[in-house]
């Protein structure tokens, strides 16, 4: 089920500000508490996927002290999809949650 | 030596050689996020660390299908828009063949050449307009549409007799262009059968 939502999930990852792969997959498992512990190189094919699709972008950077890495930012096309996205699960989870709930049929 | 991280890129490069540039960048960015990973890790510096990390990170096999798959989206979709392309430019040239072939060579009517460039160009079409509803992934729908366009081009020109006739510059230039498609749409399908081959086989190694 996560699967399906995993490049709305990157999006939102993304929102705070740029980012490289592992601090991607770590923000992930940071705001899911560790419910969203998925194998940590799924997010590659979705960043992949999402940079094509024009909702992301990267660039490599190397850190005065560090490894060079590649970072990636979310584009304004991403920013509008990721709130397309949130109105969509907003109205899908709400179906759900109704009907969860039971009552008269 | 090698450790666990390189012995896991190496593969990870290997599956996806698919993509050479792709194989290239993702092997950089995966050892990069590996190291981080067995640097944060207790046991760093350790090749156990090294192998907790590759762990977590998951089956290369599995994540070189996910890409797999998607180069097989993207080729798929290079390959429909070039065809319909080239569906479209052979119309063009088809018309202009017929227009040229009326005023001055036309072909006599118990010739089979006409026939097939007619018929095979509307069986290309069908095909390729029911494929594009319902089998957008079948390389046998894009075969049968490449043959049927290869054939209806093949016919047309052997038909109007193009290259010993005298065929005015449109005429030539039109066909230069449905033979210069036809070349890229066969790249086209060709990359998407080694594609679908390779994805296939990625996704029965890993099962």
């Amino acid at each position: 089920m996560l699967k399906g939502h995993l490049d709305a999930i990157v999006l939102a990852a993304l929102e705070a500000g740029p980012a490289h792969g592992y601090a991607i997959i770590e923000a992930i498992k940071r705001r899911s508490a560790g419910t969203f512990d998925l194998p940590e190189g799924t997010v590659y094919p979705a960043l992949h996927r999402l940079e094509q699709a024009g909702l992301l972008s990267s660039a490599w950077t190397t850190p005065p002290n560090g490894r060079r890495r590649r970072v990636y930012s979310i584009t304004k096309a991403g920013s509008a999809a990721l709130t397309e996205r949130r109105k969509a699960w907003g109205r899908f989870s709400l179906a759900v949650d109704t009907a969860l709930e039971g009552g008269r049929p | 030596m090698s450790g666990p991280i390189d012995d896991y890129v190496a593969t990870l490069h290997r599956e996806l050689d698919f993509d050479p540039a792709l194989a290239r960048r993702l092997a950089s960015e995966v050892e990069d996020h590996l190291r981080d990973a067995a640097e944060a890790d207790p046991a760093w510096p350790s090749p156990e660390a090294e192998r907790r990390a590759v762990e977590r990170f998951g089956l290369s096999r599995e994540i070189a299908a996910q890409f797999a798959v998607d180069a097989v989206d993207r080729q798929a979709r290079r390959t429909w828009v070039t065809l319909a392309v080239t569906v479209v430019v052979t119309f063009v040239a088809m018309r202009l063949r017929v227009i040229w072939l009326d005023d001055d060579v036309l072909a006599p009517l118990t010739n089979i050449a006409p026939l097939i460039d007619r018929y095979a160009f509307i069986a290309a079409l069908t095909v390729g307009v029911i494929a594009w509803f319902a089998f957008r992934r079948s390389l046998a729908a894009l075969a049968i549409c490449l043959g049927g366009l290869v054939a209806s081009i093949g016919a047309g020109i052997v038909r109007a007799d193009l290259f010993a006739s005298g065929a005015p510059v449109h005429v030539l230039l039109s066909a230069a262009g449905e033979i210069a498609l036809i070349g890229v749409l066969s790249f086209h399908v060709i990359g998407l059968g080694r594609r679908l081959r390779h994805t296939a086989l990625l996704r029965r190694v890993g099962q």
